[in-house]
């Protein structure tokens, strides 16, 4: 923001910008963004009901040590019946997705079992046995849709359980996560291959074999689209679907990577190696930010409110950025749970609009209250979890109308748009070009020439032979300014035919 | 000059060369000298005029004996100092043209041109030739010109002031004579006026550079007064040519209120109108308009046997026409129609119908002049004709059989008009003629008066045909009401002219007579009602826009989120924490589950779990089953996590505590992947390698430069050596400017990915210059989806607001503002809209303004 601001200040003040028109244009436009971040603001003070919650403390206390109970004392009604358990301990641990606006969830057991939950009612809309192992599962854009990792393939199911689709060309696949704008679904196989499947169409857009070895730690960044792989090598991988190779690898870990998770602002990354340690990473400069030791994550999740939660064994720890500003970050403790003994957390995943962590674990799923995780207030044109059919249905045109093409998942979307970005020293400036020219011909004045016999060593011939030289150095040179002549005429002739009237284009010179 | 002369002289010693007898050398030289003395004199006086006052002898040197190689006695003795060329002659030295007659030959012409020119000063100052002769004696100097001396080719003295010759002198001669005395007193006159010296004007160049200054400044002045202007406009974001248009009246009470009375009738309901009397009966209640309203019986009875006269009229006449519809007889019909066609030929007696029916003939002729379908020359006509066509077709033929019918009735009018109506006409346009050329306008309008009386007096109604008829009657009673009353108007504006003056008024007349004139009083009437109409029109819209105020453009309105209500549909079967499933047993470890009770047994106990039990129903496999299901899943896919799972079961109950990681468990989890590091440089290296390859090093092809012990010596050759090392350097540049040059633990792959390039730019967009500059104008998104409502829209206002069918006018001239602020939000008209200048004159101007502003 300041360095931005400061860029601006020099651009307008200084001699970088010599149109006065558009310097007066920009100095406009910049009044106008600044209005419109006062606006929102202001918008965001007065208009949005809602405010964030937090566990407040006094004293010796520690947010650390609120438990769950005494939450659930000072809470309302509603919000405490988003604290249980459901206990289902024969189909064995459980993965949890929500869908984009939190109303949906779906579980998938290990042992086959696939229920759709709608949360707002806790009803159980569908539950579905599929009798295989089931690894994964993903809603796609809206709770009608969910895809399924299985034993051999991924299925996508509708929401009345229907199986829609076998993807069969992905293989047996380990992880799978669905990428909201561009609609494609994203998954890493047993053989580490990375697919990403267009679900409007069912095409592959692309199938890249990582080559690091088997994985079943994946993320998707939702800021970029970029999707995240940790290896049993400790490192980090993140992969676009129009690139063989990845865009980013990162030695996160001594040991095996066990999760990943991003902020939802894509600049922060917190992975858990085996090693038993989380480490922080800030995206922008691929710079560890913090270390947390003595802990080791199975699973790893931010909130909206940028929580991170992470899972070990039966123990829930959820850590919180103390610093309170966005340009430094220090997380620390911030609530605790303990599940029973022996329960087994597979997944923990925080539900969107909603102050509650849902708990995947080996004897079903939990939810815990976490105050201070979601977001309070719902854009109805982003996610609205009341949403009717109707509106759902535009909202799924919208959606595929605002599909964005694979090729605009790059570290930095900003960059759409841009400049193209120069390559290295592909062809040298003119002036470079021209003092190379000099400094050959200079080279091919000075060179001493060989006396030779009698005939030959007239001074004549000398003075030929030199300019001889002189020429060859120059002709390796191409000659520029012709070149800019032969272009700009033809330029002139193009004007010309565009000039023309439309009978008579026909006779312009074709170059 | 001097080129030329020698060059002449060249050809002349050519010339004598050539002329004489062939004589030796040695011998010509002689001859030479021998002459020289007899000319030397001549010569001088021959030298340039600037010299020519001065007398200046060479002295003749004699060639020595030596030198001039006489008989080639002496021993040539090399002459070292250069020598002049033997044809060279000085360059002041002129020869003249008469040279070539003889030295003789050329004083017989000086004396011939001193008598010559003695007559010719005795000729123009009529003074005896003796008066010149003391001169001329003076000077022994002789004259010897190029050309000979007359008026046109004046000598070198009279030109100097030498013998100048004064008017007075000239003069002298004719003293007393008669007329001498005006002639001097012109003279005189002359010389005066010759005092007032006129200098030479300046060359042109510098003064039209002077003339071009004195515009520039002028011009500059003019423009630069537009400079804030335009500056303003260049600088607006949104420049908006749609402010305070109005088109025309908005309602019809618009229209109402503008509404003048001018007629009497008008004036009369305008009185009743604005009556206050009636205002106020109409204010207080209905009672008083009605004393108002009276009517007097003898009134009413009066209007109500109108009426019934007019009834029973009308169904006469009605039942009349009826019974003459139900004629059948052909010969009835035809004679009616004649009578209509005299009766319309009787109406050109009666003015007003005559100058209707006119202007209709006269409109169809030129309509059939236009369409030229009277005669065989059109092109359809021509090319029937041409192809025969018109007798093979009866349809073709009958058309063209048609046009030339049409054509010889047209002619036949034609002609006949020519000879009735031309007399009426030319009369008008004489009188107009001789009004505009002597009359004064006074008179031209009395004379109007006379006509416009003659035609208003003379109301004649035809006594028979249809026109006698009661209800024609009447419309021609009413038109001509119509016309006296037009005629009155007409009167009264001519006495106001009277009185003005009428100064412009007769020009107003002639311009307004056109080719043809029917009457006098509609043709002077129209265009100034016409215009005063315009006038007015202009004016209301004026005022109009003055009361609609500005638009108010500002949409105030913040959307407003509505507060999304929560949704308190019941979560029925919800688990409600029970203090009483705590169990203390459980709480033995450290970290005893909070929620539920200790083991899966408790919870299937607990009564209100109503959805476990519904989900427990809903699961179809037993334990036991399911337990060997697990098993087989193990067995088949083998992998870690069942193994997990299963031991999660089964340390439910049996792990209390943590275990802390033995010694060399810990050892190997912190050296795990100890090599990990180390690869994960390799990686990074080979990926370098890759994206920035290694220049190859440089080798020679084998057996080439390697013959001696020398040349082995001696290595690679040294540019080999060089551009390797500059493909080194490089490539180290490379790799410290790469991203990820600083970071060991990351690699950033900086490829280029062809498919995102059609994301980008190659050029950089018009108005910048930089890329740094568009990619931070870029840094914003603009749409509704990233800003509040209230701004989306100034966020994306296109460049010009303008509404569809207003017309931009050009920039007109204002005062700058200094106070002025340009803000967006109340956004400047660039149009004053001013529609009562709106009119012919505007359009004039129009066109000059608009370059202004395009050039600006």
């Amino acid at each position: 923001m300041l360095s931005w601001r400061l860029k601006l200040r020099n651009i307008l003040e200084e001699k970088t910008l010599k149109d006065k028109k558009l310097k007066t244009q920009l100095a406009s436009r910049e009044k106008l963004y600044g209005k419109s971040a006062k606006t929102a603001a202001k918008i965001e003070k007065w208009l949005l009901p809602a405010e964030a919650g937090y566990l407040e403390t006094d004293g010796l206390e520690k947010t650390w040590r609120v438990k769950q109970t005494d939450i659930a004392n000072e809470v309302d009604l509603l919000s405490s019946r988003n604290q249980y358990d459901i206990v289902l301990p024969d189909f064995g641990p459980y993965k949890l997705d929500f869908t984009a606006s939190g109303r949906h969830m779906i579980a998938g057991g290990r042992k086959g079992h696939l229920a759709l939950v709608d949360m707002m009612s806790m009803n159980l809309i569908k539950e579905i046995q599929v009798k295989e192992t089931v690894r994964d599962v993903a809603f796609l854009h809206n709770e009608q849709f969910f895809a399924a990792a299985q034993k051999k393939y991924a299925y996508i199911y509708g929401r009345d359980g229907t199986e829609l689709h076998c993807l069969k060309e992905r293989g047996p696949v380990a992880r799978l996560r669905f990428l909201k704008n561009h609609f494609l679904l994203a998954s890493v196989n047993k053989s580490g291959q990375l697919h990403y499947q267009d679900v409007t169409y069912g095409g592959m857009v692309a199938s890249i074999r990582t080559g690091k070895g088997r994985t079943d730690v994946m993320e998707v960044n939702p800021y970029n689209g970029v999707v995240a792989l940790g290896h049993s090598g400790g490192t980090v991988t993140m992969w676009k679907p129009t690139s063989q190779a990845p865009l980013v690898q990162m030695q996160c870990h001594p040991g095996p990577v066990s999760s990943v998770a991003f902020h939802p602002n894509g600049h922060l990354m917190a992975t858990s190696g085996k090693e038993r340690k989380l480490k922080i990473w800030d995206l922008r400069k691929f710079e560890e930010i913090q270390t947390i030791h003595g802990f080791h994550a199975k699973t790893l999740s931010f909130s909206q409110k940028g929580l991170l939660a992470a899972g070990t064994g039966s123990f829930v720890q959820i850590l919180g950025d103390s610093s309170g500003s966005s340009s430094s970050h220090n997380y620390s403790r911030y609530m605790n749970h303990s599940m029973v003994k022996g329960y087994q957390i597979e997944k923990l995943m925080f539900r969107p609009y909603e102050d509650v962590i849902g708990i995947g674990h080996s004897m079903g799923w939990s939810s815990i209250l976490i105050p201070g995780s979601g977001e309070p207030n719902f854009d109805s044109w982003v996610a609205n979890p009341f949403e009717t059919s109707k509106q759902r249905r535009e909202k799924e045109v919208h959606l595929l109308l605002d599909k964005l093409p694979p090729e605009t998942i790059m570290l930095d979307p900003s960059k759409i748009g841009a400049m193209k970005p120069s390559r290295r020293k592909e062809k040298p400036s003119r002036g470079e070009i021209e003092a190379e020219k000099e400094v050959a011909i200079e080279a091919a004045k000075s060179t001493e020439l060989k006396k030779k016999t009698k005939g030959r060593n007239k001074p004549s011939k000398r003075t030929k032979k030199k300019k001889e030289m002189v020429e060859n150095a120059k002709r390796t040179f191409p000659e520029q300014g012709h070149n800019n002549t032969a272009s700009k005429k033809r330029r002139i002739g193009e004007d010309a035919a565009a000039e023309l009237p439309a009978s008579l284009k026909r006779f312009a010179r074709k170059n | 000059m001097g080129e030329k002369r020698r060059s002449t002289s060249k050809t002349l010693g050519k010339n004598k060369r050539r002329k004489g007898p062939h004589l030796p050398n040695s011998i010509l030289k002689t001859i030479a000298n021998e002459k020289r003395p007899l000319n030397s004199d001549e010569e001088d006086d021959e030298i340039d005029s600037d010299d020519a006052i001065v007398d200046l002898y060479e002295y003749e040197e004699g060639v020595p004996e030596e030198e001039s190689r006489k008989n080639n006695r002496y021993d040539p003795v090399v002459n070292y100092n250069y020598e002049l060329p033997e044809d060279f002659e000085d360059e002041n030295v002129e020869s003249d043209d008469d040279d070539e007659g003889g030295n003789s030959d050329n004083e017989e012409g000086e004396g011939d041109d001193v008598v010559r020119h003695t007559r010719m000063l005795q000729a123009v100052t009529g003074m005896p030739s003796a008066a010149f002769d003391g001169e001329s004696k003076r000077k022994p100097v002789l004259f010897t010109e190029a050309y000979p001396e007359s008026e046109f080719n004046p000598t070198r003295d009279v030109l100097e002031g030498k013998g100048l010759l004064t008017i007075d002198e000239l003069m002298a001669p004719i003293e007393g004579k008669p007329g001498f005395n005006e002639l001097e007193k012109r003279i005189s006159r002359m010389q005066k006026d010759a005092q007032a010296v006129v200098h030479a004007p300046l060359p042109k160049p510098e003064r039209e550079r002077l003339e071009r200054k004195a515009v520039k400044g002028l011009v500059d002045k003019e423009f630069n007064k537009w400079v804030h202007m335009v500056k303003r406009n260049r600088e607006a974001p949104t420049v908006y040519f749609n402010q305070n248009v109005s088109l025309g009246y908005s309602t019809v009470g618009a229209i109402a209120s503008e509404f003048q009375p001018r007629t009497d009738f008008e004036k009369k309901m305008a009185s009743v109108l604005n009556d206050n009397e009636l205002g106020e009966a109409h204010d207080e209640d209905g009672a008083k308009l009605l004393e108002l309203n009276e009517v007097s019986v003898e009134d009413q009875i009066k209007y109500r046997d109108h009426i019934a006269k007019m009834r029973s009229l009308l169904f006469r006449h009605e039942l009349k026409s009826k019974r003459i519809k139900k004629i059948k007889s052909k010969t009835y019909h035809r004679l009616k129609g004649k009578d209509l066609k005299k009766s319309a030929m009787g109406a050109l007696m009666d003015p007003e119908m005559a100058k209707e029916e006119a202007m209709k003939q006269e409109a169809r002729r030129v309509e059939e002049r236009m369409t030229l379908k009277h005669k065989n020359t059109g092109k359809w006509a021509k090319r029937m004709i041409s192809r025969g066509l018109n007798v093979k077709y009866d349809g073709t033929r009958a058309a063209i059989s048609e046009q030339l019918q049409i054509n010889a009735t047209l002619s036949r009018k034609m002609n006949s008009t020519n000879d009735g109506s031309s007399s009426d006409e030319s009369d008008d346009e004489e009188e107009l003629n001789d009004g505009s050329d002597q009359d004064t306008p006074s008179k031209l309008i009395a004379k109007a008066r006379e006509k416009t009386l003659k035609t208003v007096e003379d109301d004649e109604v035809p006594n028979s045909g249809l026109l006698s008829l009661p209800f024609m009657a009447r419309a021609m009673k009413k038109k001509n009401e119509e016309a006296i009353e037009g005629g009155k108007r007409a009167l009264e504006e001519y006495e106001e002219w009277e009185n003005s003056g009428g100064e412009e008024n007769p020009k107003k007349t002639a311009v307004v007579s056109g080719r043809r004139v029917f009457g006098a009083t509609a043709k002077v009437e129209a265009p100034k009602e016409s215009r005063k109409d315009s006038d007015n029109f202009y004016d209301n819209s004026d005022s109009d826009n003055d009361t609609e105020g500005i638009e108010n453009n500002d949409l105030g309105a913040v959307r407003d989120t509505a507060s999304p209500a929560r949704n308190t549909g019941a979560i029925t079967e919800t688990e409600k924490f029970d203090d009483d499933v705590e169990n203390p047993a459980s709480k033995t470890t450290f970290d005893v589950a909070l929620f539920a009770s200790g083991s899966w047994k408790k919870m299937k106990g607990c009564q209100n779990a109503e959805t476990k039990k519904k989900l427990k129903k809903h699961v179809p496999y037993s334990k036991g089953q399911d337990k060997k299901e697990s098993r087989d899943d193990e067995s088949e896919d083998s992998e870690s996590e069942a193994e997990e799972m299963v031991d999660g079961i089964l340390t439910s109950a049996s792990k209390e505590t943590y275990e802390i990681p033995s010694q060399a468990e810990l050892i190997q989890r912190a050296f795990a992947g100890d090599d990990v590091v180390d690869e994960f440089e390799k990686e990074k290296q080979e990926v370098l390698n890759q994206e920035v390859p290694e220049p190859e090093k440089p080798v020679l092809v084998p057996g080439w430069g390697q013959w001696t012990n020398i040349q082995k010596k001696r290595g690679l050759p040294s540019w080999m050596v060089r551009e390797h090392e500059d493909a080194k350097k490089k490539r180290t540049l490379d790799l410290k400017t790469r991203k990820d040059a600083r970071l060991r633990h990351v690699i950033i792959s900086e490829k280029v990915d062809k498919k995102v390039e059609k994301l980008h730019t190659t050029t950089l967009p018009f108005p910048y210059t930089s890329k740094e500059v568009f990619e931070h104008s870029m840094r914003m998104p603009i749409g509704p989806e990233f800003n509040p409502a209230t701004i989306v829209g100034s966020l994306n206002r296109p460049e010009v607001v303008k509404r569809a069918g207003v017309i931009i006018k050009p920039l007109k001239f204002e005062e700058a503002n200094p106070n002025e602020k340009v803000d967006d939000e109340h956004p400047r008209s660039n149009q004053k809209q001013n529609p009562k200048k709106g009119g012919k004159t505007g359009k004039g101007q129009s066109k000059g303004k608009s370059k202004q502003k395009t050039k600006a």
